[in-house]
């Protein structure tokens, strides 16, 4: 533009009216400066978010993986046949009087002579030896024994858990000096346990067993797992996913395409937006009154757990089903019924496709914070219930008790060994994968069947 | 122009939204394969009544009609006349084209799918054909029918949508500004369309030009202010209103 003026004869710039658009007058300066500053707090917040995600998962990771290893001692045991079947006929009948006390000789006998061939030197009387081994250790055996009865009177290898203090100590938990008082673990025991862990038969491993297996007893934390609530937990899922998909997305569909618009369905729908918000222990208490006290359904059941769920999941899903109903443009309601469709037709050919990956996702959401729930479950006695044998069968995953993973999370909390506080991060750990799969699934879900129009 | 067989007669009809009384009184009669216009400003009610005669405005909770409206001497708001099967007589094409978000075929498939037009696959697949066909968009859809119907341009939607629109064998079809959202060519197409469907079925169009209505329409009704202020042959509305409502509308004084 500048050369313009140059040419002679051309009309002359006119000179800009109130200062130069390159400067920057006061009011923009301001108005520049309120925008950057709340750019700045927004950051600010997602940094605040972002830290305490990263915190509280760096702090989860450390402090649960730990319940993913466990400490195990080797030791060749010999079965010996009169100890186990006195009779000497192999009838299973007779190896099962031998209680697990019966066992606890073989195995001190199994280290004894691992002590020998292995060369260490120590005071530890063999009783004292044994009591670095873990309780359920004699069970295992007597487990394997009844199992494969036609292995008495053999040598077989096993890996036995070590005792929770011994797993502490190779853990890093326990030391030397935390133990001044600890009345289940000595100092010999300890300078026992190194020897046996230079020697090699001592070892960390990967733990299956806090993944697939049962809960166990205060006395007991090495031997602990989550798998059987998990089961519970699956069970609970069950029954919410079959009671609150159709019953929510049922009720969403009237409310939203066949209601009338009157005082009666605006009442319906507030109340189900305040459900959303009750809090979750209210369900336990209803939950116990009507189908433990009322209904007289089993306490501790995966079903009753199920059912109160259902009834705190409920509102997450009609709420979402409804949104996802509400997104489908009202075209396509009237092109439906335009060309004749009847208005379920047109609900169930057009509009229920098109919302169902919003209904999933919000399925899919309700589920995952029915599973996270613990709340409920407190005050129909899932918490508490020591998970300590898989359900038999389906029936039985429904109607015996059985605990659910938080409320197992939430039972080794409070547990006095601290043991049992690592497993408690370890469950939490499992949880948050269950979680996160689920959310990532939703999204996934969601992204996949999109439409757009 | 020689007078026709009434397809639908419309005889005090009046229309309330909840307090508000939309259509006041309105007799109307639309002759069989013809095309009618409705005119009038914006909020005059023209759509309002086009939906009453497929009964759409059903679907709205706070709409009341009364009067009679007779489909071939039948109350189609009687009680014993059921919606759905109302509705598959009189087709209607809305303003936005929308059609399903499925494939080309199943668009206009769904229709005699859900009425039982068809026998079978073949006799279906002829229905397609022929649908598309007098939709005008046969040639430029035929070779790809599995590719979904919001794909296409808008012009070629909204001929989807009418060729969904005759798939069920309707014998009026009610068209609620169906070029409004088209650019000219897509019009022009779609004007070309709606005269060779005059020569099968009894088709009602509102429209807001002026112009449109002149060209496609042997029948114009002028509403204004919810009262059907003229009604006449299109040629004698344009050139020679009777009502100076009209007249100041058409020249575009009021509107």
């Amino acid at each position: 533009m500048t050369d313009m003026s140059q040419i002679p004869g051309a009309a002359p710039t006119a000179k800009p009216k109130g200062g130069s658009l390159f400067e920057k007058d006061a009011r923009t300066k301001r108005r520049n400066a309120a925008e950057s500053r709340f750019k700045m707090y927004g950051i600010a917040a997602i940094g605040i978010g972002l830290l305490m995600l990263i915190v509280l998962v760096t702090n989860i990771v450390t402090a649960g993986t730990g319940a993913f290893q466990q400490t195990y001692l080797e030791l060749d045991v010999d079965l010996k046949a009169d100890k186990l079947d006195k009779k000497g006929n192999r009838n299973i009948e007779d190896i099962k009087k031998v209680s697990t006390f019966g066992y606890a000789p073989l195995i001190s006998a199994a280290l004894e002579s691992e002590v020998k061939k292995l060369g260490i030197q120590t005071d530890l009387k063999p009783k004292a030896m044994g009591k670095i081994l873990s309780k359920a250790a004699q069970a295992e055996l007597r487990n394997y024994v009844l199992a494969n009865p036609d292995e008495i009177g053999k040598t077989v290898s096993f890996r036995f858990l070590t005792n929770s203090r011994v797993d502490g100590y190779m853990k890093g938990r326990v030391s030397r000096e935390s133990i001044a008082n600890d009345k289940s673990i000595s100092v010999e025991q300890l300078d026992f346990v190194d020897q046996l862990r230079d020697a090699g038969v001592l070892y960390k491993a990967f733990n299956p067993d806090f993944i697939f297996g049962a809960d166990a007893s205060d006395q007991r934390p090495e031997a602990a797992g989550i798998g059987v609530s998990m089961l519970g937990s699956l069970f609970m899922m069950f029954v919410v996913l079959a009671l609150a998909l159709p019953i929510g997305v049922a009720a969403s569909i009237y409310l939203e395409e066949f209601a009338p618009q009157n005082r009666l369905t605006d009442i319906i729908e507030v109340n189900i937006s305040n459900l959303a918000a009750v809090p979750s222990i209210v369900f336990g208490i209803l939950g116990l009154a009507v189908f433990i006290n009322y209904m007289h359904l089993p306490t501790s059941a995966p079903l009753v757990g199920g059912l109160v769920l259902t009834l705190m999941t409920l509102p997450t899903i009609i709420i979402s089903t409804r949104a996802s109903l509400k997104a489908v443009p009202p075209s396509i309601r009237d092109a439906a019924l335009g060309v004749g469709a009847s208005k379920m037709q047109a609900v169930f050919h057009h509009v229920l496709p098109l919302a169902a990956p919003g209904i999933l996702t919000g399925t899919i959401i309700g589920l995952a914070q029915a599973l996270g729930e613990t709340a409920p479950l407190l005050l129909i006695g899932m918490v508490g219930f020591i998970a300590s044998n898989p359900p038999d069968g389906i029936v039985a995953g429904f109607l015996s008790p059985n605990s659910a993973m938080p409320a197992q999370i939430y039972e080794w909390s409070k547990r006095a060994d601290p043991a049992f506080y690592e497993r408690a991060w370890g469950g939490i750990i499992i949880l948050l994968i269950f979680l996160v799969t689920m959310n990532t699934i939703a999204v996934l879900l969601r992204r996949r069947f999109e439409r757009r129009w | 122009m020689d007078s026709k067989a009434i397809k639908i007669a419309a005889n005090n009809v009046q229309v309330y939204y909840a307090d508000t009384h939309a259509i006041k009184d309105v007799n109307v009669e639309i002759e069989d394969k013809t095309v009618t216009a409705f005119i009038g400003p914006s909020g005059c009610g023209k759509s309002t009544f086009l939906r009453c005669l497929n009964r759409m405005n059903d679907t709205i909770d706070i709409c009341r009609v009364e009067g009679d409206i007779l489909l071939d001497g039948e109350d189609i708001y009687d009680k014993r006349v059921d919606p759905v099967q109302l509705r598959a007589k009189v087709g209607m094409v809305f303003q936005k084209p929308n059609p399903f978000p499925k494939s080309i075929y199943d668009n206009v498939a769904y229709g005699p799918r859900i009425h039982g037009l068809a026998k079978n696959k073949a006799e279906l697949d002829d229905i397609v054909e022929k649908s598309l066909r007098r939709g005008a968009i046969w040639d430029e859809v035929k070779d790809r029918l599995d590719a979904p119907g919001t794909g296409l341009s808008g012009g070629q939607q909204q001929r989807l949508c009418i060729a969904r629109a005759v798939a069920t064998e309707p014998e009026v079809l009610l068209m609620d500004e169906p070029c409004s959202a088209l650019d000219p060519i897509a019009t022009a197409q779609v004007e070309e369309l709606i005269d060779e469907l005059r020569s099968r079925y009894s088709v009602v169009i509102v429209t807001h030009s002026m112009q449109q209505a002149a060209r496609v329409s042997q029948k114009t009704a002028f509403f204004h202010l919810g009262n059907l202020v003229e009604f006449g042959e299109t040629g004698q509305i344009f050139t020679n209103p009777e009502d100076p409502r009209t007249e100041s509308y058409i020249t575009g004084r009021i509107g």
